[in-house]
């Protein structure tokens, strides 16, 4: 047994070596054959819709949905990114049950790491947004929690508005975007997000707000979109 | 693309499997009224009350009250009205029917709703409350008013008996 692993391990001590060898060989090939022509990719405005929120809105009867996304590119890695949207979602909670709705944007620049090869032009970006929004919410009904069987309460159902409520939200996301088609891009992004402010109703709490999803007890949130997008192109470099 | 289209089944599925993640833990939400028995005589000391049960009126017998010897109960009150009557019924002799002393405790108040958390809800505090008894087998009773109920980690009124 012991015999085997000596075998083995003089084995691997072998293949480091060839592999060393084969990366260097590989270097100076390179170096002899090096390319050049230059590859140009487009510049230009891209735009496009959220098409997983009109998917969600059919598989979920309290979700309503629709998001425009646009972006223009600045330089080589670097594009200026933009969200504008309506959002409207019952909160169904164990003793509430409220409804928000309302309009969002988000303003913000994304950045690609990934490198290119020859000519394409696909993406792996991270993300920063600031997103705005305004938005009513109603409180449809709650039930008091006064757990207790001996003095049941009862279900309320008057509804409450709040309107002109707010928030203002940091977003940080994790995204690829994929040229399927000559100048059709499909990308897909998660996104983390941290509530900077909201404006909550009296006596209540801002449970979801538009753009940003449901609002966790810590203040931060999630979301994800899977967009379809087509770019102007205007010129390339 | 493929892979895209993986992604999003992937995401899609967690986001709409995710089982609740919060639950009410801040338990009771609404506060009791709780009530601690001292001996009349020497009013720092606590005193059981022989076999107690306890009632609302027009209901049954609370469950966890029924015929104990306490020196300490925590009852809820009726966030639907602003009078809860409770009816005390002890026996400090022997256990017969014929030796039950029974004393109302009627307590009146103003309900309010107060949101507490997504998990919670909304929680009722008792302000402007006031105490009455008819004094049978309780001798007195501190305080008379209170300004608010809205916890249950002391005891809100003491009674001598």
């Amino acid at each position: 047994m012991q015999r085997m692993c000596k075998y083995f391990i003089s084995i691997f001590f072998f293949f480091l070596f060839v592999d060393g060898y084969s990366q260097e060989q590989k270097k100076a090939i390179e170096e002899t054959e090096k390319d050049s022509i230059v590859y140009k990719t487009p510049y230009g405005i891209r735009v496009g819709i959220d098409i997983s929120k009109p998917i969600l809105a059919r598989f979920n009867g309290d979700y309503t949905g629709f998001e425009v996304v646009g972006d223009y590119r600045v330089s080589k890695n670097f594009y200026l990114a933009a969200e504008l949207g309506y959002e409207k979602n019952t909160s169904k909670e164990d003793y509430t049950n409220s409804t928000s709705k309302g309009n969002y944007v988000r303003l913000g620049f994304n950045y690609n790491v990934y490198e290119n090869w020859l000519d394409m032009n696909n993406e792996i970006f991270l993300g920063y947004r600031y997103g705005f929004s305004l938005f009513d919410q109603t409180l449809n009904s709650f039930t008091p929690n006064v757990n207790t069987t001996y003095f049941p309460a009862d279900k309320i159902s008057a509804p409450i508005t709040a309107s002109n409520l707010n928030s203002h939200w940091s977003e940080f996301m994790f995204g690829i975007k994929v040229e399927t088609f000559k100048n059709l891009f499909l990308s897909t992004h998660i996104s983390y997000k941290v509530l900077m402010s909201t404006k909550e109703p009296e006596n209540f709490k801002t449970l979801f707000s538009p753009g940003f999803n449901r609002i966790f007890e810590s203040s931060t949130g999630f979301g994800f979109n899977y967009t379809i997008s087509y770019l102007i192109s205007f010129k390339k470099k | 693309m493929k892979k895209n289209v993986l992604f999003i089944l992937l995401i899609t599925v967690l986001i709409s499997a995710c089982e609740k993640d919060d639950f009410c833990i801040k338990n009771p939400i609404t506060p009791n009224l709780v009530l601690r028995f001292y001996d009349t005589n020497d009013r720092e000391t606590l005193k059981d009350v022989e076999r107690l049960s306890i009632w609302a009126e027009n209901k049954d017998t609370i469950t966890n009250y029924k015929s104990i010897n306490i020196d300490s109960v925590a009852i809820p009150l009726n966030s639907l009205a602003t009078k809860t009557i409770y009816h005390l019924k002890m026996n400090n002799s022997d256990g017969s029917i014929a030796n039950n002393q029974t004393a109302s405790f009627t307590i009146t108040y103003t309900p309010q709703e107060e949101y507490v958390s997504r998990s919670c809800g909304f929680k009722i505090l008792f302000n402007d409350v006031t105490f009455e008894s008819d004094n049978t087998w309780i001798t007195e009773f501190t305080p008379e008013i209170l300004t608010t109920i809205d916890n249950q980690n002391a005891a809100h009124v003491q009674i001598f008996h």
